[in-house]
């Protein structure tokens, strides 16, 4: 693979399109080698990403969009997630109760847990009113040994 | 993409519900309303069989210790048919399986759980 390569993908804000953005990663994990396990990882915090995007960051609009941005290189798989949406305050981002007693929204608390858990590394940067990129890693597979070359 | 489909099956002791595809902030409503349906008919113990899911995430957690917490007012639980390690995986680091939900790797321990 050349240094690095850059895969974007942007969405509509919309519940419907969460599956089109896991579609999309795991072709990119596909690509990079990661096991079945490590792809089902990156799917999982990437669209955990995109669901918090979509519960929270448009709420009166429904034009909002999601841009991913996919970088690939050797050493790491680096994805980042945004929206130019209503923002938060980054020091305090778990506002909604963890224990399903909101309904069906379990919020933002549980899916930074799985992107927290499931990747190497992630951080959070929003400004209220300006949006929010969370990026998160995952360190490429170790590369397998190749069959040296022999002349025939 | 993958079809998405709930099934209420109120043949046996418990009432299943058995759920096809991917469990996410789109389908997680339909599993809800089944859960509603079969939560006001009456049923404190109900088995959700996860066999066939290829994906499940926070919502899909949401919306089973929503259901979870309705039917532990009369005593209930939720049996979850969960055998692939993939989705097992996401119940463990939820922690959410230490309140009245239980795993079990096929339908017969799950129901046969409701007796023990």
């Amino acid at each position: 693979m050349p240094e690095h390569h850059i895969v974007k993908v942007e969405i509509p804000a919309l519940s419907e399109y969460v599956a089109v953005i896991r579609l999309a990663i795991s072709g990119v994990a596909t690509r990079m080698h990661f096991n079945i396990e490590e792809i089902e990882d990156i799917k999982i915090a990437v669209s955990e990403a995109c669901t918090n995007v979509v519960q929270h960051a448009y709420p009166n609009q429904t034009d909002g969009k999601i841009n991913l941005v996919a970088t690939l290189s050797d050493e790491k798989l680096d994805i980042a997630i945004s929206d130019s949406g209503k923002g938060f305050d980054a020091k305090n981002p778990v506002s909604d109760k963890q224990d399903g007693s909101n309904g069906v929204n379990f919020g933002l608390g549980l899916g930074l847990t799985f992107i927290r858990s499931l990747m190497d590394s992630s951080e959070i940067i929003s400004e209220p009113n300006k949006g929010t990129t969370i990026r998160m890693t995952k360190n490429a597979p170790e590369k397998k040994v190749e069959e040296p070359l022999t002349n025939s | 993409m993958i079809d998405f489909s709930v099934e209420i099956d109120k043949q046996g002791p418990l009432p299943i519900i058995r759920v096809k595809g991917e469990i996410d902030v789109y389908t997680c409503t339909q599993l809800n309303t089944s859960f509603q349906e079969v939560i006001q008919a009456g049923a404190k113990d109900i088995v959700l069989n996860l066999e066939n899911i290829q994906y499940i995430d926070s919502t899909g957690l949401g919306t089973i210790a929503h259901a979870a917490r309705e039917v532990q007012q009369s005593d209930g639980k939720i049996l979850v048919v969960c055998p692939k390690p993939q989705v097992r995986k996401i119940f463990e680091i939820s922690g959410l399986t230490s309140k009245n939900i239980t795993l079990f790797d096929d339908e017969p321990r799950a129901l046969g759980a409701k007796n023990a």
